[in-house]
């Protein structure tokens, strides 16, 4: 395990100074911080925002990209940290199994009765 | 002084005619011959909210601090054109707005209904008077706009520097009259069922209220949307935003509505669906007003609020849906006893099938929306619902959505159709899939779900063309409004695709290359303006063929209250809009600049506008036919 990480860090490293992989780590922490919510202000993601916190978040995002957290790894960490309220995607879980399913639940039940509504007008 | 008194009196007496206005509309419901003293009395109505509504602006012109609102809303050096924006930017001004709309609209209605059933009109009016004597009541009890403060502070507090902007003072005066709309199409539709008048007739009439509320939702989320584009500051111009989620769901209902309007015009069919929708509709707008209002939503959007107003028109709100519950379930004869035949492929199917999409998409954004206020208030776990959500769960549906969309309007009333030219729009078809293709192998990426989207949205692109220019000519404003929104999916679809950008810091005299475009960071100017100081920076922007672009974002220091915005320059071509905005790093000479490149950006606007021309089309036809 520990040698797999060694091996990554220096995979890493050996790619640091390619402009390339900076590029697409740029790339990446715009994707994270745009999933993020800034917590001091109202309704803003880390990425719109221009608030101490989210300047430091930022910072702190591109630390652990460099470092070689996957953005998985990340999101699981600023959740350890902040709670689940900071992260927009919000995984299918206990709590939110109705959020996701209810809308889709909803959407075949219209469909079922168009269709009854129909065939049965056909009979 | 006088003015304020003035208007504090003249809505205490508005809201006694409403009181006399709903009485008498009683007592002639029972002797079935109108009284003509409604007419005369509602325009008295109308006229002394009015008056109300003026002398608040007159407050606010003159800057009169005896008055509550003004003080929490105003200050002297602010231009006189936002001191009258002012006037609606607050929570007991914009309700006072919404008075006056729901009471011009009633007006409106009035003196524009005289060939329909009495009794009808009547009831409509009793409806409308409840809404308006509920809204009186909240006005007066819980958000008087003319309370009155001694001493006389010398100052105001001043208006929210984010929303000292010629979009925002015009978007909610837009949005409300398409709320408010609403108001009157609900109680038009509880008159109709209880006088079982839900027939073509009134299909016919009630479309023209639906078309002008749907008219204004639409041009009021778009004002919104550009607002939001600009003035915030980050390139977006839509985040699924609880508030913007808010506007969005009338939008949609109504949309629905007005499909299903068509269906109960030419075949009497879906009565019930069109009551149904008609009473969704304006719940979701009050509702709208209760979340926004109440300060339960945590957005960037709520500036002003207060849990106790939420009370009031959430009981409010409960009241009038229990009446509509109750006239549905008492007075709803749509028992369709007469057996009319459905074909499964017929203009009728496909506007079930809009509609079927429509409500499942509804109830996305609705359960998005209320889901995590429902969560919070259980069981206290906060999460957040956001872009991603919306996303995945729309983005699917919006595939066969798009595809039906193409399909549905070449179809035929009542009879079955066969689509001719199935050759042709199979070929249309793997065009499309040919383009999506290849736009996504040029940006290197592949993502099947997307490729699909973008080849259904080119194909609705291309079939809307088509029918644009086959040839009846006589529903324009349908194919013009259905080429819009192609357009609008489209450009938001290649928007999001197509769109880079470069955050870094940079101080004065440094550059930095971004793809094939140098950016240079000039100079830095101070100025002093009439309510804030403004600190502009000078960027030069060149490309590859030598052609050079200045770009003059600009940070405002407002002085009353203290906040800084920053306003981006926006160069915008047919193509392509370039968005340059800088902010301040704290205690650093360097800025923080973030260019982004956004093609198509103008089409959004352009397309959401023919929407609405297409919308405003149709109006026309309906008031000329008459």
């Amino acid at each position: 395990m520990k040698l797999s990480k060694i091996f990554f860090l220096l995979f890493i490293i050996l790619n640091f100074f390619s402009i390339c992989h900076a590029e697409k780590n740029d790339q990446l922490t715009i994707k994270i911080s745009k999933n993020l919510r800034c917590l001091t202000c109202q309704g803003q993601s880390i990425y719109d925002s221009q608030s101490d916190f989210a300047v430091s978040m930022k910072i702190l995002i591109n630390k652990k990209i460099e470092q070689g957290l996957s953005e998985k790894e990340i999101y699981e960490l600023l959740k350890d940290k902040y709670g689940e309220w900071i992260v927009y995607d919000t995984n299918f879980n206990r709590n939110t199994f109705i959020l996701w399913g209810l809308p889709v639940l909803l959407f075949f039940l219209g469909g079922a009765i168009i269709l009854r509504k129909l065939v049965f007008r056909k009979v | 002084m006088l003015a304020n008194h003035i208007g504090h009196y003249s809505l205490v007496i508005g809201l006694l005619t409403s009181i006399l206005i709903f009485l008498l509309s009683l007592k002639s419901y029972k002797s079935q011959i109108i009284d003509k003293r409604i007419f005369s009395i509602s325009f008295l109505q109308l006229f002394f909210v009015l008056i109300s509504f003026l002398s608040l602006v007159i407050c606010f012109v003159i800057s009169d601090f005896s008055n509550e609102t003004v003080f929490n809303n105003s200050h002297t050096n602010k231009p006189i054109f936002y001191k009258i924006s002012g006037t609606w930017g607050n929570h007991e001004g914009s309700l006072l707005l919404w008075l006056l709309v729901l009471t011009l609209f009633l007006f409106l209605f009035l003196i524009n209904s005289k060939n329909e059933l009495k009794r009808y009109r009547i009831l409509t009016v009793v409806f409308q008077q409840v809404i308006i004597i509920g809204f009186f009541l909240f006005v007066l009890i819980t958000s008087n706009p003319f309370n009155y403060l001694f001493p006389i502070p010398m100052e105001g507090l001043g208006l929210n520097p984010i929303l000292q902007d010629p979009a925002l003072a015009i978007h909610p005066p837009i949005l409300y009259v398409g709320y408010v709309g609403s108001s009157l199409i609900f109680s038009a539709t509880l008159a109709a069922v209880i006088e079982n008048y839900i027939s073509k007739n009134w299909a016919k009439n009630i479309k023209i209220w639906i078309l002008i509320s749907w008219i204004f939702l639409t041009i009021g989320i778009m004002v919104g949307s550009i607002w939001a584009y600009y003035e915030l500051g980050w390139g977006g111009f839509w985040f699924w935003d609880p508030v913007e989620n808010v506007s969005l769901m009338p939008w949609i209902c109504l949309t629905a509505l007005l499909h299903c309007i068509l269906v109960l015009e030419k075949r009497e069919l879906l009565k019930s669906w069109t009551i149904i929708l008609s009473i969704a509709t304006f719940t979701l707008s009050m509702c709208g007003t209760f979340l926004v209002r109440s300060g339960i939503l945590n957005s960037v959007h709520t500036f002003a609020n207060d849990p106790s107003r939420g009370i009031f028109i959430l009981c409010f709100l409960f009241f009038l849906i229990i009446i509509a519950l109750i006239i549905f379930f008492i007075f709803n004869k749509d028992k369709q006893k007469d057996y009319k035949k459905i074909y499964f492929f017929s203009k009728e199917v496909s506007i079930l099938v809009n509609n079927w999409f429509l409500m499942y998409f509804l109830s996305v954004v609705l359960i998005g929306t209320l889901y995590p206020i429902f969560l919070e208030v259980l069981i206290d776990h906060k999460i957040s619902v956001g872009p991603p959500f919306y996303n995945k769960l729309i983005v699917p549906f919006l595939i066969f959505f798009l595809i039906f969309m193409s399909l549905g309007p070449n179809l035929k009333w009542i009879k079955e159709t066969n689509i001719k030219n199935k050759f042709q729009l199979f070929i249309f078809f793997f065009i499309s899939l040919i383009i999506s293709f290849i736009i996504y192998k040029k940006i290197g990426k592949t993502n099947l779900i997307n490729t699909v989207l973008i080849a259904a949205s080119f194909y609705l692109f291309i079939v809307t063309i088509k029918d644009f220019f086959s040839k009846e000519l006589y529903n324009i404003s349908k194919k013009l409004s259905h080429f819009g929104f192609s357009m609008l999916i489209l450009s938001i679809l290649l928007n999001g695709i197509l769109s880079t950008e470069a955050i870094i810091n940079l101080k004065v005299g440094e550059k930095f290359t971004f793809k094939n475009e140098q950016i240079f960071f000039k100079s830095l100017e101070n100025n002093q303006k009439e309510n804030y100081q403004s600190v502009v920076g000078y960027f030069k922007v060149e490309d590859d063929k030598k052609n050079i672009s200045l770009f003059k974002p600009e940070l405002r220091i407002y002085d009353q209250p203290v906040v800084i915005t920053s306003e981006a320059d926006i160069k915008t071509t047919f193509f392509r809009d370039r968005f340059l905005v800088m902010n301040t790093i704290k205690g650093n000479e360097y800025f923080n600049v973030r260019y982004q490149v956004k093609p198509f950006m103008i089409w959004i606007w352009i397309s959401t506008l023919l929407l609405a021309i297409g919308g405003f089309l149709s109006l026309y036809n309906r008031l000329y036919e008459k």
